[in-house]
């Protein structure tokens, strides 16, 4: 395969809800090997992209392709054997187990009747492990804290073993110690399973750490993008978020940190 | 991989819900022998379980003890078991597709319409002084199609069906049926006591003829839905959650609706709105089995069989020869029961 080849590629797409546009002339190619970083303020259209990446919405105008693909034209259930997202938080309505929860992640793989095989087993038994959260498997998920909840969803989305992973502000309201385990859990899977990673933040000074290359979204359009030392300086910060902040560099990594 | 060994199967926690399916199903099926068996020796002639169980094994017809067996208890105990099954087994997986551990099978306003066709021959039953008794379950059925229609016709949305829409519709269309079925009562006399009898549930008019009707799409439906349970578990996620995993949840819930609305519509007009059922009776499942709908479903139906065995067992004798509507005692009994397993799961912390 060719390396220069873009796994997903979106061309001039524009979105809007009824006629309020959210995303105008979006064009954006994520290439294997990346973890891609989409920033923006509140209502710039973050998720909304993340939600067309992921075919859940679809564009009013522009093409997206995945693998040179026409996203329409790929049934759900293939879709769902390639890509698979963690959602920014979500309630699991019944108690379940954990290990039923990371299971889910097999659906799109079981064939009704015949149930779940061995491999399926080992699979989420893998995921569960990569992300420690083994030790919960038999655990009610309503049972879990907050930052062990977010550990099983992205067991969850591993089980589903995508090429594409894609998290919606994934780390935002966990501890130090979490964050850098998660950080350390999707860098470890890019390199070995997962194609590339897209994730929605929040959080500047995470997403110039974990992404290779940012996304800066500007009221519904791309203001840059490039590696964080490009995305995050004092000129676009101020111009796009409209407020003044600082910019120092991390004392150990190449990469720029906003404080206030 | 030296993993793929069965004894693996144990360590890493996964043990095969198939089997679990299995025996859990076999259990279910001998309790509701047993139940059933038990059930036969009450009532206001008693027969000892000896004779019963000759009169079972010879299928005797020809005296009146074997026509009270065969023509009247049988009968009604296979009523209160496709019923209990039916309330059960589509309340769970409505609790499942509408992410909703308040709904109960009537939700979405089939009971409201059923009644509302019951209560109407009811009272043209006594208006034109014509027999219409055997017509009660046609109008009822009429009724609970036309709320059927009527929720999704006020729901979709183009091509969409919105869930708090379905909702919303569903309670919409209750709330006329209901004012209309108060406005009908408000006017009876005389036949204020059937009607009451018909909304709280009754099934002394079981026969294996109604049986015959009840019976297909009991076992269809029950089957269909079963079929979907790997989906509602995934349901449980979240909407986008279950997208992603390849399920088309508009369509799953769709077909959901309308198979257990189908269900619940026969069911009820043959015996009248059974309340209580459909509502705990899969939470009572959910605290036994877990909340995996390839187990819950079926096992709520089990439960839901043998409990409402149980009730109309109660209904018909505790002050027989008079009976009480059977909707009053699956309250009864049950919200006790609830209780204590609700109590004894935050205490234990397990589902």
């Amino acid at each position: 395969m060719n390396i220069k080849e873009p796994i997903i590629g979106l061309n001039n797409i524009s979105f809007s809800y009824e006629i309020k546009p959210i995303l105008m002339n979006i064009d954006l190619s994520v290439f294997s090997g990346e973890f891609i970083g989409i920033i923006g303020p509140n209502g710039s259209g973050k998720t909304t992209l993340l939600k067309l990446m992921s075919g859940i919405l679809k564009p009013q105008r522009g093409q997206i392709s995945l693998f040179n693909k026409d996203i329409t034209m790929i049934p759900r259930k293939k879709l769902a054997k390639i890509i698979s997202v963690v959602p920014q938080e979500s309630y699991i309505t019944y108690n379940y187990k954990v290990k039923e929860v990371v299971f889910m992640g097999r659906i799109p793989f079981i064939k009704q009747w015949q149930g779940e095989t061995v491999s399926d087993y080992l699979i989420s038994r893998n995921a569960m492990e990569k992300t420690n959260s083994l030790c919960h498997a038999e655990k009610g998920i309503h049972q879990l804290s907050g930052g062990e909840v977010q550990r099983v969803y992205i067991a969850r989305a591993l089980a589903q073993s995508p090429q594409i992973l894609m998290l919606d502000e994934f780390a935002s309201h966990l501890d130090l110690n979490y964050k850098h385990e998660m950080i350390r859990i999707l860098k470890g899977t890019l390199q070995r399973e997962v194609k590339c990673i897209v994730s929605v933040f929040h959080d500047l000074n995470l997403a110039s750490f974990c992404a290779d290359r940012l996304i800066l979204l500007n009221e519904g359009k791309i203001e840059i993008s490039g590696t964080p030392q490009e995305v995050i300086n004092n000129e676009n910060i101020k111009k796009v978020y409209k407020s003044r902040a600082h910019i120092i560099q991390h004392p150990e990594l190449a990469i720029p940190q906003v404080i206030m | 991989m030296k993993y793929l060994t069965e004894n693996n199967k144990n360590i890493y926690g996964y043990p095969n819900w198939r089997y679990k399916a299995f025996f859990v199903l076999i259990f279910g099926f001998i309790s509701i022998l047993i139940v059933g068996f038990i059930a036969l020796n009450f009532g206001a002639i008693s027969i000892q379980p000896k004779n019963i169980l000759s009169i079972l094994w010879h299928h005797k017809t020809d005296d009146s003890l074997g026509l009270i067996i065969w023509e009247l208890r049988i009968p009604r105990l296979i009523m209160a078991m496709l019923a209990g099954m039916t309330l059960a087994g589509v309340g769970g997986a409505f609790q499942g597709i509408l992410r909703n551990p308040l709904a109960d099978p009537y939700i979405l306003g089939v009971s409201a319409g059923a009644a509302l066709g019951a209560c109407t021959g009811i009272a043209l039953q006594y208006i034109t002084g014509l027999y219409l008794a055997n017509l009660l379950p046609v109008l009822a059925l009429i009724g609970s199609f036309i709320s059927i229609l009527m929720v999704y016709l006020f729901s979709r949305k183009k091509s969409h069906f919105p869930m708090t829409d379905l909702l919303l519709a569903g309670v919409a269309v209750n709330f006329f049926f209901s004012a209309l079925i108060t406005l009908l009562l408000a006017v009876s006399n005389r036949e204020l006591h059937s009607m009451l009898f018909w909304l709280m549930g009754d099934l002394s008019n079981a026969s294996w003829q109604k049986i015959s009707i009840v019976f297909l799409p009991v076992f269809i439906g029950s089957f269909l839905l079963i079929y979907a349970s790997l989906e509602l578990n995934a349901m449980a996620l979240g909407e986008e959650e279950a997208l992603h995993l390849g399920i088309q949840t508009e369509k799953l819930r769709l077909k959901i609706f309308l198979i257990g609305s189908i269900m619940i519509a026969v069911v009820v007009s043959f015996t009248g709105l059974i309340g209580f059922v459909g509502l705990v009776i899969p939470h009572i499942s959910r605290l036994l089995v877990g909340p995996d709908h390839r187990i819950m479903l079926p096992v709520s139906a089990l439960i839901g069989a043998a409990f409402l065995i149980l009730c109309d067992t109660i209904a018909r004798t505790i002050i027989a020869p008079t009976e009480i509507p059977i909707g009053a005692i699956t309250a009864i009994i049950g919200v006790p029961l609830f209780i204590h397993l609700l109590k004894r799961r935050n205490e234990n912390n397990e589902y």
